[in-house]
């Protein structure tokens, strides 16, 4: 069973991202996809000493701890220093897509977002070898 | 791969799932926005505006953006991307906040309203609309880009977090930077699990000194449960203003050091001697070639510009400290707007009626814990019970009166969709009028909140059409040229008054006379008995208006009486007084809730009937010898007054149930005397059973042609007691007789 | 032979229920002594009698109010609706709560026969009586021999 962790501060969209990626279609040939919602910076930090996750979705422009914020902390931490990320951008955060994937993240999909767009990354994400991807931040 | 995600249905009930929430999110949001753009209609006015409202809207405005494209909602996405890339310029400070912008925002929460209504399929696609705004919103011009002052490098900010600001926190930072504050760090560690309630402390302990730019994790002191962040504010006060505001959360605050500069909080004086590269601090060309394509960092290499330059105060300014506090305070408490939860209200009415049936078994267990107390062998086990007895009790009555508080919601609810409509008819009218609300908090059943708005709406249409008059009148007449309508709701006993009042032209008896002859609603020697009282009520007779151009909004006189009959509906009455040259004032007089009310049990004629204790003055003991008749109406003098009276079991037509007690024959009839505003009529009744509080169930629609009934309860014993409409059955027997003729054919016969 | 005499009336009674057509269960009851039925489907619950509260000023066909589990029901009595003779409330009577989309009502009854599957073949429209018919009077049914006289409850709870 492969973990998801979608952290966006909107229900819906993390609703439908769930929709997406546990879908049988996409997760059965992956073994099953669970999704964990987290509502925002602060709640990706209680999810995250708790479990393994193979890959975490977040958005950048978030309340309180913003997406950026949050990259950081992730790559400085043990546990999820190599954990695959994709950003989610919309075109008003381009340049903050920029600083993201400088951070460390991975890959963007940006909003709004197809089901294809999003299978597609997450599961690149998911089939590539932890380390390797993208840049990181010294 | 033995386990799968999920079963093959899972994906399309997510779906669906999924599109309601989006569509309840979208609502959400567009309520939010709504609320937010009036507060910076009254901001604007003064020529503030708050860079947390503005940063609100735009967020709003970018989710809403992101979940219709999500959700296939192609107009709505349309409609989000011109308004956020127009809120994008404005919390930049490259678009300037007028009474252009505001007026297409407005405009926006209501095409966004249309949009929902159409996605829902409770309306048409409102296709001239969207191409109306979207135009507007292109031709918005931008006004120059604020050089970017690099005054960010003149602070000591560790490079980690400038990296890890978003665009959009950078922008606040430099704004703030460029009004001279200063710049503190603050560190603080919160366990994971409280986190929520200690962060909203320590937002409101910090918000009215400054504005936080970011909240950062640091990896120092987090582990599994606790997480240590580092803070960066941005704030006037001094710091010792800070620790005292911030006492009680531990946490420790330092002020980030300016470079070259002291350390005051005053404007930012010109740094002494030439900028090296050095002193710009941990920018190095590392850093710098890492994010290209930024203006605002290719600065950072050439010499700082002078301070001086910045002279253009920016658009948006901080919320002042200490100053404003209490405004900053009041906004807060008008947009937070408290965790609410939607609520079905026919959940609540289920609620309600397990409730019922609990106090049912509660009395039915009373009466077994009596019988079992009285048995001498079972006394301590009788006592026992009855202890619990009155613990389940208590609790009952606690819940009764929580879910009657669920119910209850403010009024500022529908008064907030009054403003936007009183800016709308008055931009209409060409004329100009001001919506002064107090009471928005006063609360009333959400059932009754949901009918006022149409009623509400449709009397300020009629204040701004035929009341305000136009400016040059108000001139003439030597009226301030703004005319105003007072909105004041509050709470009188049982019962919640809202009070519509404007300060217009007033209403005429004459021309009212003058036009209800004319429409046939009344003969000229009808008119000549109608009493001051009389004449104003004549505005809700159906076929009644005074304008002789129908305007589209209130023209046909579709609107009073509807009016009243929507209010009469909920329970309430409708008052109008009026004084030419002065103004109009409605009064709008409802029950609080239609729920659980007290009432006086009677009895007539062998059947009793319960009377809301709202409308009850008191009772007294029929002294028949008192009773005068005046033309087929009877009346009894109390105190000086006449008061009318009415026997029930005559206006019923009750005749005594054989098997009624006899014994009571003899005992002296009472009389409850009720009264509606300032009617009053005395019910003629056999005898006065007793208070109690009762749930009222309203009837089925099979009996809505009965009149006089507000409702009915069920007793214990499964037999249901009548409550009386007190206002509907004042108004039937003091109508006067050409009323009573119209109340039975629905027309005022000549 | 003898097999093909065997099979006959087993394809006869087939090719009866066919040409029958669907069929659909009413519920009969008796009304002054005439038995009167009505789609199963919309009828909630059978009750026997409990009190029933006069309510002042209602139409003469509404009997009062009663209550089912909190829910305040109208009653209305189907012999006055009809215009039949009346006889007092007995053990026999029964309140049949039918259920028409917007609210529930109580049709106080004689008393409750069966339940009869109507097929379409066994109902007569109402016009075979002659003359104008009242709206709630939705047809004849003959089942097995009975006469039920078949409403449509919509018109007939219309006051």
């Amino acid at each position: 069973m492969r973990r998801v962790l979608v952290v966006d501060d909107s229900a819906s969209t993390r609703a439908i991202a769930r929709a997406m990626l546990e879908d049988e279609s996409f997760a059965a040939p992956l073994g099953g996809v669970e999704v964990i919602e987290a509502a925002g910076g602060f709640d990706a930090m209680r999810f995250l000493p708790r479990g393994a996750y193979d890959v975490i979705v977040t958005d950048i422009n978030m309340g309180d701890i913003n997406g950026l914020e949050l990259i950081q902390f992730i790559r400085k931490s043990d546990r999820h220093r190599e954990t695959p990320l994709c950003v989610i951008s919309t075109q008003s955060t381009e340049r903050d897509v920029e600083r993201a994937l400088l951070l460390g993240a991975n890959d963007f999909v940006a909003k709004p977002f197809t089901a294809e767009a999003l299978r597609e990354v997450v599961g690149r994400l998911l089939a590539a070898p932890a380390s390797g991807e993208g840049t990181r931040s010294p | 791969m033995s386990d799968t995600g999920g079963g093959s249905g899972k994906g399309d009930a997510s779906v669906e799932k999924a599109r309601e929430d989006f569509l309840s999110e979208a609502q959400e949001l567009v309520d939010g926005l709504s609320r937010d753009l009036l507060l910076l209609d009254q901001q604007s006015r003064h020529g503030e505006s708050d860079p947390d409202l503005v940063k609100d809207v735009f967020r709003a405005v970018h989710t809403l953006k992101g979940l219709s494209g999500l959700f296939g909602a192609v107009r709505m996405a349309a409609v989000s991307h011109e308004l956020e890339e127009a809120l994008d310029d404005l919390r930049l400070g490259r678009l300037e906040l007028g009474v252009r912008v505001m007026d297409l925002l407005f405009r926006a929460v209501e095409l966004y309203g249309l949009l929902l209504l159409a996605e829902k399929g409770h309306g048409p696609e409102p296709t001239k609309d969207v191409e109306a705004l979207l135009l507007g919103l292109g031709q918005l011009t931008h006004q120059g880009e604020q050089g970017p002052q690099n005054q960010l490098a003149q602070y000591e900010i560790d490079s980690s977090v400038l990296g890890v600001l978003t665009e959009y926190e950078e922008h606040r930072l430099r704004t703030n930077i460029k009004s001279g504050v200063s710049l503190y760090r603050i560190r603080v560690q919160f366990s994971l699990s409280t986190i929520d309630t200690a962060l909203d402390e320590l937002k409101a302990a910090a918000r009215p000194h400054g504005e936080i730019i970011t909240y950062l994790p640091s990896d120092a002191g987090s582990d599994a449960d606790t997480i240590a962040l580092e803070i960066l504010m941005a704030s006037h006060a001094e710091v010792e203003t800070l620790r005292a505001a911030l006492t009680g959360l531990s946490l420790t605050i330092e002020p980030v050091k300016r470079r070259g500069a002291g350390r005051s909080s005053a404007p930012v004086p010109p740094p002494k001697g030439p900028p090296s590269r050095l002193a710009l601090g941990e920018l190095d060309d590392a850093d710098v070639a890492q994010w290209p394509g930024d203006p605002a960092r290719q600065d950072a290499l050439a010499p700082l510009p002078s301070p001086a330059a910045g002279a253009n105060p920016p658009p948006t300014v901080p919320p002042a400290a200490g100053a404003d506090a209490a405004g900053a305070n009041r906004d807060l408490s008008l947009r937070s707007v408290s965790q609410t939860v939607r609520v079905d209200i026919r959940k609540l009415d289920n609620l309600m009626n397990v409730v019922g049936e609990l106090a049912m078994a509660r009395a039915a267990l009373g009466r077994l814990t009596d019988r079992v107390r009285s048995q001498p062998g079972l006394r301590p086990l009788g006592i026992e019970l009855h202890r619990l007895q009155r613990t389940f009790d208590r609790h009952l009555t606690q819940m009764q009166n929580g879910i009657l508080e669920v119910r209850m919601v403010p009024l500022g609810q529908v008064f907030e969709k009054l403003a936007r409509v009183v800016r709308q008819i008055s931009r209409e009218n060409d004329k100009e009028v001001n919506l002064v609300i107090t009471g928005a908090e006063t609360e009333i059943d959400k059932l009754i909140v949901e009918e006022l708005s149409d009623p509400l709406m449709h009397m300020m249409r009629n204040a701004i059409d035929h009341g305000i008059e136009s400016r040059d009148e108000r001139h003439l007449v030597g009226k301030p040229v703004v005319g105003t309508i007072a909105l004041n709701a509050f709470q009188k006993g049982n019962h919640v008054l809202i009070e519509v009042e404007d300060d217009g032209m007033g209403m005429s008896p004459a021309v009212l006379v003058d036009t209800a002859i004319r429409r046939g609603l009344v003969s000229p020697a009808e008119a000549a008995d109608l009493s001051p009282r009389d004449i104003y009520n004549l505005v809700f007779l159906p076929g009644f208006t005074t304008k002789d151009t129908a305007t589209d909004l209130s023209g046909r006189g579709v609107g009073m009486d509807v009016v009243k009959t929507n209010i009469a509906k909920l329970g309430g009455v409708v008052d109008i007084s009026s004084e030419v040259g002065i103004g109009t004032k409605i009064t709008i007089t409802l029950p609080i809730t239609l729920a659980i009310i007290s009432v006086l049990g009677v009895e007539v004629a062998g059947r009793s009937f319960a009377v809301p204790l709202a409308n009850v003055e008191e009772a007294i003991v029929l002294d028949e010898a008192l009773v005068r008749n005046f033309d087929g109406r009877e009346a009894l003098t109390q105190r000086g007054t006449t008061l009318p009276i009415c026997r029930l079991a005559r206006l019923f037509d009750l005749s005594a149930e054989a098997g009624a007690d006899t014994r009571r024959r003899d005992t002296r009839a009472c009389v409850v005397i009720a009264a509606v505003g300032n009617r009053r009529l005395g019910f003629v009744v056999d005898r006065l059973i007793g208070q109690q509080d009762i749930v009222i169930k309203a009837l089925g629609k099979s009996l809505k042609g009965v009149k006089g009934f507000a409702g009915a309860t069920e007793l214990g014993d499964q037999r249901v007691r009548l409550v009386l409409d007190v206002a509907a059955l004042i108004e039937e027997v003091l109508a006067t007789d050409k009323e009573r003729i119209g109340l039975k054919e629905g027309a005022v016969a000549r | 032979m003898s097999g093909l005499s065997r099979r006959r009336p087993d394809r006869l009674a087939a090719r009866r229920a066919a040409d029958l057509g669907k069929r659909v269960e009413y519920l009969a009851f008796g009304l002054a002594g005439e038995a009167y039925a009505v789609p199963i489907a919309l009828v909630a619950e059978i009750l026997k009698p409990l009190p029933i509260t006069h309510v002042p000023r209602a139409p003469h066909v509404v009997v009062g109010l009663m209550t089912v589990r909190g829910r305040l029901i109208t009653v209305i009595d189907l012999r006055r609706r009809l215009r039949l003779p009346e006889t007092p409330i007995d053990p026999r009577s029964r309140i049949l709560i039918a259920d028409t989309g917007e609210e529930q009502i109580g049709l106080l009854v004689d008393e409750v026969m069966q339940v009869y599957r109507l097929a379409e073949a066994e109902i007569e429209s109402a016009q075979v009586l002659g003359g104008d018919q009242q709206a709630y009077l939705a047809g004849i049914g003959r089942p097995e021999g009975a006469l039920l006289i078949l409403l449509d409850l919509r018109p007939l709870l219309e006051t």
